[in-house]
C-alpha cells in the first residue's frame, strides 16, 4: 500500500508541469475485490482494472458477497478530485441504470462498495451479466471518462426467497381475453342408440306376436259396427285423434292449440265411449266374451 | 330536429375553436412585465396558432384562475417568479381546482429562483419531486454546450426525446439539438401511471447544488434517467400539466442559437420542442374522440357503420347467450386543427371488454375502415354463455392520449324455450322418443283388442 502511495506521489509530482487544458480524465490503480463474508482481508478475488479495456471475465457478485472497487482518478497524468465519479449498472434488457458515487478523496483516491442490499430488485432477478461502466468528469475542459469496465455477474441464492414488489400499474394494451365456454352435452355414439332403438322398437311387433298367439282377434268390430256404429267409429276415431293431438304438440303446436282441441276430442270420446262400452257390456252379459 | 340543432352547434363550435380541442383562452402568468421580452417569439407562436393570451402578474388584484365558479382561461402558463409565494389566486388548491376542472397548465420552474411553495405543493399533490434546496440544477459533463457553458456545464443539448416505450405514441419527436439551460430536475413517482417523462436527462447527468461548499458530488438529488427534465402528468380528467425544468427553454434567447457540442456547432431547435410541448399540455395533439359505437347480432351481413350524427346508434337492447355480435367504434384524434382517423401506436391495440363486472370477453379491435376524420374499429365475437346485464366498453387510457372510457350496456339473456334443439335432433333421445310411439302404438292396438276381440276358444274352454 505504502508503495501504491508512494507511487501515486510521484506520478503527481511528475504530471505536475503539464498543463490543464485538452487534458482527460481516467483512473488509474483499479482493484476490484470480491470477498465473501466472513472471510479475512485479501481472501477475495482481485482483479485489477484497465481504463482501456474491459475486464475478459465477467465478476461474479454471490449473495453474501461484498464488491470493493478502489482507484484513483487521474486528470490527464495527474490525481485529481473529479466532481462526478460514478459507478454505473446498466441493466442490459430493460436499460434500466444504477450510479453507485465513488467516495473520492482529495488525493484522487476513491472507493465504492457494493453488495446485494444496495441493489434494486431488477438487478436481482435479471439472468445476464451486468455491464458496469465507471463514470468520471469534471467542470472545466477536461474530457471526461466512461467505459464499461467490467461484466458484474449477479448470483443470488435460489433457495432465498425474493421480495419482488407488485409492478406498478401503467396504461398499456392488456391482455386479450377469450371467454372459454362450457363443452355443449354430449351424445353417445349414434351406432348404439340405433341398436338400443331398434330393440325398443321391436318390442311392438313382439307385443302384437304375443297377443296374437293368446288368441287376440278383432271377429266382433262388424258385430260392435252393427250395433253402435256411430259410437264405436266416433269413440276409436277420438282414441286416434288425441294420439295425433299429442303428436302434433310435439312436433309444432302450442299449449293454447293443444288445449281446445284435446277438450273437443275429450269430450266426443267420454260421449261416444259411454255408448261404446255400454254396447261391450251388452255383448258381455250375451256371453259373447 | 334536435339532431339538427346540436348537428349546427357542433359545426359552430368546430368553427370557432380552429385551436386547441378545448379552447383557447390562455393565461400567462409573469411577474415581472419587462421579463415579457424573453418570451416574445414563444408568445407570438402561441397567437399565431390562436390563442388568445392573457399577461398577469400574480400580485394583480383582479387575478383569478375562476369567475362565476367557471373557468376564466382555459389554459394556464406559470412561468417563474422571483417572490416566494404566488398570491392569493394561485394557491396550490386553486391550481388543483382548475385542474379538476379541466384546465391545462404548463409550469416552467428556474434555478435561478426558488420555487413557490404554492409550486411545490401542487407538485408534491402529484407525486413529483424536485431538489428541495434553492438553485440545484443539471449537470452533464458529457452532453454540454461548450459555448455557453464551457466551464459549468449546465447548459444540456440533447436530441429529441424517443418514443417512450413501444405501443406509445411519441408527440415530442422532432429534428435538431434542445438546449435544456440550468434545469431543475424531477424525479416521478413510480407508482402513478399518470404520469410520463418528456424528455429525460441523459445517463451521465446528475442534479446538484452549486452552493454546495463540496467539490464532489457525494448525495445527488437523481442521476441519469431517473432525473428529467421535462415530464408530464394527466389526470384522469385528462386535464394536462407539463413540468418543463427550464423556463429558459422558452425563450427567444435559446430559440435557434447557435452553440456547440463535442467540437460540432449546431443550432439550437427549442422553438420546434416548446411548440410541441406547447400543443400536447394545451391539448392541441393527443386528443381522442370517440362517435358512434354500433353493436349488431351478426346475421351474416356486415353493416356499414354510418357516421352521420344525424343517424342515431339505434343499437339493439338485448342478445341471447352464445350469440354472434358484431361491434364498431368510431375513433377521432384532434391533430392541431382538425379530427383526424386516429392510428394507435405500433404494438397498441385498442380494446374492446364485454364485461359483467370483470371482463368476459376483451378483444382487440382492428381498424376495418375510414372515414375523412376518424377511423372505424370493428370486432365479431360471441357472447359469453353466462346471462345477465353486461356492458360493450372501451377503456382506452394511454400515456399522452386522453381517457376514453365509454361503455352502452345491453341484457344477455338465456335460450328461450323454443331456441333450444328439438329432441329428435338429439341422437340420444331416439331411444326414448321410440319408446314413447311405441307406447302410443300399443296403446290404440290394446284399445282396439279390448272393444273387439272375440274370446277364443280354447281359453274359453279353460274357464269354464
Amino acid at each position: 500500500m505504502r508503495l501504491l502511495h508512494s507511487f501515486t506521489s510521484s506520478l503527481l509530482l511528475a504530471g505536475a508541469w503539464t498543463i490543464n487544458a485538452a487534458s482527460s480524465w481516467s483512473f488509474e490503480d483499479a482493484t476490484l475485490t470480491v470477498q465473501g463474508k466472513g472471510a479475512g482481508v485479501g481472501a477475495g478475488a482481485k482483479e485489477k482494472l484497465n481504463p482501456a479495456s474491459s475486464l475478459p471475465k465477467s465478476v461474479t457478485l454471490g449473495a453474501t458477497d461484498s464488491l470493493k472497487l478502489l482507484l484513483t482518478t487521474t486528470d490527464g497524468k495527474k490525481a485529481k478530485r473529479p466532481h462526478q465519479a460514478f459507478l454505473t449498472l446498466t441493466d442490459p434488457t430493460t436499460g434500466l441504470e444504477e450510479s453507485f458515487v465513488l467516495n473520492v478523496k482529495e488525493s484522487g483516491k476513491g472507493k465504492v462498495d457494493l453488495t446485494h442490499k444496495d441493489l434494486p430488485v431488477q438487478f436481482l432477478t435479471t439472468s445476464k451479466p451486468v455491464p458496469a461502466s465507471i463514470v468520471i468528469g469534471s467542470f472545466g475542459s477536461s474530457a471526461p471518462y466512461k467505459s464499461k469496465v467490467f461484466d458484474l455477474n449477479i448470483a443470488r441464492d435460489a433457495n432465498v426467497p425474493l421480495a419482488i414488489p407488485e409492478p406498478p400499474t401503467r396504461y398499456a394494451a392488456e391482455k386479450e381475453i377469450h371467454h372459454i365456454f362450457r363443452t355443449d352435452p354430449k351424445s353417445p355414439p349414434k351406432i348404439i342408440t340405433i341398436v338400443f332403438a331398434a330393440g325398443v322398437i321391436a318390442a311392438l311387433p313382439v307385443l302384437l306376436g304375443v297377443w296374437a298367439t293368446l288368441g287376440a282377434n278383432v271377429s266382433h268390430l262388424s258385430k260392435a259396427l252393427g250395433n253402435a256404429p256411430i259410437s264405436h267409429a266416433l269413440f276409436f276415431g277420438s282414441v286416434l285423434a288425441m294420439e295425433g293431438i299429442f303428436f302434433l304438440y310435439y312436433t309444432s303446436w302450442n299449449l293454447f292449440q293443444t288445449l281446445p282441441a284435446a277438450s273437443v276430442v275429450g269430450t266426443v270420446a267420454f260421449l261416444s265411449g259411454s255408448r261404446a262400452l255400454s254396447e261391450v257390456q251388452e255383448r258381455r252379459l250375451a256371453g259373447q266374451r | 330536429m334536435r339532431w339538427l340543432f346540436a348537428s349546427l352547434l357542433l359545426a359552430l363550435l368546430g368553427a370557432v375553436q380552429a385551436i386547441s380541442y378545448t379552447g383557447g383562452r390562455l393565461l400567462v402568468v409573469l411577474e415581472e412585465q419587462s421579463e415579457r421580452e424573453k418570451y416574445t417569439a414563444f408568445f407570438g407562436d402561441l397567437e399565431s396558432r390562436g390563442f388568445h393570451l392573457t399577461v398577469e402578474s400574480p400580485k394583480s388584484e383582479s387575478l383569478s384562475l375562476f369567475k362565476h365558479g367557471a373557468r376564466a382561461y382555459d389554459h394556464l402558463l406559470l412561468l417563474p417568479a422571483k417572490s416566494k409565494g404566488l398570491g392569493p389566486a394561485l394557491t396550490a388548491n386553486l391550481l388543483l381546482d382548475f385542474m379538476r376542472s379541466e384546465g391545462n397548465i404548463l409550469l416552467a420552474l428556474s434555478s435561478d429562483h426558488a420555487t413557490p411553495t404554492a409550486v411545490q405543493s401542487l407538485l408534491l399533490e402529484v407525486d413529483i419531486q424536485i431538489p428541495s434546496d434553492k438553485g440545484a440544477l443539471v449537470v452533464d459533463h458529457f452532453n454540454y454546450d461548450e459555448k455557453s457553458a464551457a466551464d459549468k456545464h449546465d447548459v444540456l443539448l440533447l436530441p429529441f426525446p424517443q418514443g417512450l416505450k413501444t405501443g406509445v405514441k411519441n408527440y415530442f419527436a422532432g429534428e435538431g439539438v434542445i438546449a435544456v439551460p440550468k434545469a431543475v430536475g424531477q424525479v416521478l413517482g413510480n407508482d402513478s401511471p399518470l404520469l410520463a417523462p418528456v424528455l429525460r436527462a441523459p445517463s451521465t447527468a446528475y442534479s446538484y447544488n452549486p452552493k454546495d461548499e463540496a467539490d464532489i458530488v457525494e448525495e445527488p438529488f437523481a442521476v441519469g434517467g431517473q432525473l428529467n427534465l421535462v415530464s408530464s402528468l394527466q389526470a384522469h380528467n385528462s386535464a394536462r400539466l407539463t413540468v418543463l425544468g427550464s423556463a429558459e427553454i422558452l425563450q427567444n434567447a435559446w430559440f435557434a442559437e447557435k452553440a456547440t457540442i463535442k467540437g460540432k456547432a449546431v443550432t439550437t431547435a427549442n422553438r420546434d420542442f416548446a411548440a410541441k410541448v406547447s400543443e400536447w399540455t394545451f391539448k392541441e395533439t393527443g386528443v381522442l374522440k370517440v362517435g358512434k359505437l354500433v353493436h349488431y347480432p351478426d346475421e351474416g351481413v356486415s353493416k356499414k357503420l354510418n357516421s352521420s350524427l344525424a343517424i342515431p346508434e339505434n343499437n339493439p337492447k338485448i342478445y341471447r347467450i352464445k350469440s354472434d355480435v358484431n361491434f364498431q367504434v368510431e375513433v377521432s384524434e384532434y391533430s392541431l386543427t382538425h379530427l383526424t382517423p386516429y392510428k394507435p401506436a405500433f404494438g397498441d391495440h385498442v380494446q374492446l371488454e364485454f364485461s359483467m363486472l370483470s371482463p368476459f370477453q376483451r378483444l382487440n379491435l382492428a381498424p376495418i375502415s375510414q372515414t375523412a376524420n376518424s377511423t372505424i374499429f370493428g370486432v365479431s365475437f360471441k357472447t359469453p354463455d353466462q346471462h345477465g346485464i353486461f356492458n360493450f366498453r372501451i377503456n382506452y387510457q394511454r400515456p399522452f392520449l386522453t381517457n376514453v372510457d365509454e361503455k352502452r350496456q345491453v341484457t344477455v339473456r338465456h335460450f328461450a324455450h323454443d331456441e333450444w334443439p328439438r329432441s329428435w335432433q338429439i341422437s340420444g333421445a331416439w331411444v326414448w322418443i321410440g319408446g314413447i310411439w311405441v307406447t302410443v302404438a300399443g296403446w290404440v292396438a290394446f284399445v282396439a283388442l279390448w272393444l273387439w276381440s272375440k274370446p277364443a276358444e280354447g281359453s274359453l274352454k279353460k274357464t269354464q
